[in-house]
């Protein structure tokens, strides 16, 4: 009888360990978060159209019927260093801070604070990041120009190439001011 | 070499408080309000753009998180290096604190057979601490390694999470064990490496695929990269004013300290602490997120 009293115990304890462990889950599953809601693409797939990453007003077109047409191999990021405005203009440094396929970046510093971050990216990685300027009413050279969310204002040159400046501190007239230092007519004929 | 655990799980599993976390605040008056520990993937969108629409933070994140998702961008391998210099940290803490024992317990003095001395170990250490923050940073930001002035070049713009890593590399890797003299230190301690010692090494056997060349080719490289910032680590150090006894003055307020004796409280924070991957993961997340806001 005794026995059977402990095996009936130790069945017990064990299904009753069996039960915890799986109400808690048992194997540290890390808890959900809004960035799981979706598995990110690959990169190098094309991406489909998605609203727009700008204000309200200026939220993109719905996505075309047909499918689109491939998109050419991205630039590398090197290739956009000589379309960024000179080092030392107004006092302000210029050092580029990051330099990928499809993808320069640099950082315009002034009495050593950082004032902005200025970018240029081939939208063939991104393609979604095009739609946004087809409502563009503001133009800089014959190019789209938006402003997306507080603190950018970006240019499309040739359709391709996105153009940001990035800033925290400046208005969007003096961001706009950035803009027009690059040398958008070189970059539309890479 | 990498791990495919998504970013903003990397990065808010960093813990909020703590040694490492102390540590880092108590090197606050280095660095002032360079750095926030900001453990929160969200949190860091907002802090690196500016930005609080909930759609625009959304497509930030998933345009970051499509590009660490890819291992040929280089950040995951970035937070790998990290990581790795907090192992090498473990082994020269390890190996350190037994020489304290040698030292302090005559019935332990074999022990100063099998390890080496603290001073050499700490150099080598910082040395490739330094080489690493070198590969991570060509690896975050795909500038070529062998393009040291570059390297040189940013370590100047250094701010934010990258800044208080130097400073805490300075103060925890540099002075506090190795003294003013901690560049001269290195510098001899990697010259007098030979590259058979260096091949053997772990940590650098982990990195050596990251950088150019033979063995011979990435010793030089190494070493040109510590004298092309020598300028600057020393002027750093000079401006910021990064003393022992400042920097013990702030650790003794946080870990308790029964031996005012550099070298062996260094050595206990080698062991315990992990700023290297901490910093080093806020920074990828802050340079990841750059991007993103770049390119959507």
């Amino acid at each position: 009888m005794k026995t059977r009293e402990l095996a009936f115990a130790v069945v017990g304890t064990f299904a009753c360990g069996l039960l915890l462990w799986a109400c808690c889950g048992g194997d540290d599953a890390p808890a959900p978060s809004r960035w799981d809601t979706k598995s990110p693409p690959a990169i190098t797939e094309t991406a489909p159209a998605q609203p727009s990453a700008g204000a309200p007003t200026e939220a993109a077109p719905a996505a075309p019927a047909a499918p689109a047409a491939p998109e050419p191999a991205p630039q590398e990021g090197g290739a956009f260093n000589t379309f960024f405005p000179g080092d030392g203009i107004d006092g302000v440094s210029r050092v580029f801070s990051q330099e990928k396929t499809g993808f320069a970046e640099a950082k315009l510093t002034k009495d050593g604070t950082e004032i902005a971050v200025l970018s240029i990216s081939d939208t063939a990685t991104n393609p979604a990041a095009r739609g946004k300027f087809a409502s563009a009413t503001d133009k800089l050279d014959g190019h789209p120009v938006v402003v997306v969310g507080k603190s950018q204002t970006s240019v499309l040159v040739k359709d391709r190439y996105q153009v940001k400046v990035s800033s925290q501190t400046l208005t969007e007239e003096e961001r706009k001011t950035w803009l027009q230092k690059f040398n958008l007519s070189g970059l539309a004929g890479l | 070499m990498s791990d495919s655990t998504p970013i903003f799980r990397v990065l808010e599993a960093l813990p909020q408080g703590g040694l490492t976390v102390n540590l880092l605040k108590g090197l606050d008056y280095l660095v002032p309000g360079e750095w926030q520990n900001i453990t929160s993937f969200e949190g860091m969108i907002r802090a690196v753009s500016g930005e609080d629409d909930q759609s625009l933070i959304q497509a930030i994140g998933e345009r970051a998180l499509q590009l660490y998702a890819d291992p040929q961008e280089g950040y995951q391998r970035a937070v790998w290096v990290y990581q790795k210099l907090d192992s090498v940290d473990k082994v020269a803490g390890a190996a350190a604190a037994a020489q304290k024992l040698g030292e302090r317990f005559s019935a332990l003095s074999f022990m100063n057979k099998i390890t080496p001395k603290a001073d050499t170990t700490q150099a080598i250490d910082a040395g490739l601490k330094f080489a690493g923050e070198l590969v991570a940073f060509c690896l975050c930001n795909g500038i070529p390694g062998d393009r040291v002035a570059d390297f040189a070049k940013s370590l100047v713009q250094y701010g934010k999470e990258d800044k208080m890593r130097l400073a805490a590399w300075l103060a925890f890797d540099c002075i506090l064990p190795l003294g003013p003299d901690f560049l001269g230190k290195i510098t001899g301690g990697l010259q007098q490496l030979t590259t058979s010692a260096l091949s053997g090494n772990g940590m650098f056997q982990q990195i050596a695929s990251y950088l150019p060349g033979s063995i011979q080719e990435q010793k030089k490289l190494l070493e040109t990269n510590l004298a092309q910032s020598s300028g600057f680590l020393t002027n750093f150090v000079r401006s910021h004013n990064i003393t022992p006894q400042g920097v013990l003055d702030k650790v003794k307020g946080i870990i308790e300290v029964t031996d005012d004796r550099l070298d062996y409280v260094a050595a206990t924070i080698d062991l315990a602490s992990n700023f290297y991957e901490h910093t080093g993961v806020q920074s990828v997340a802050r340079r990841l997120i750059s991007r993103a806001y770049g390119e959507i």
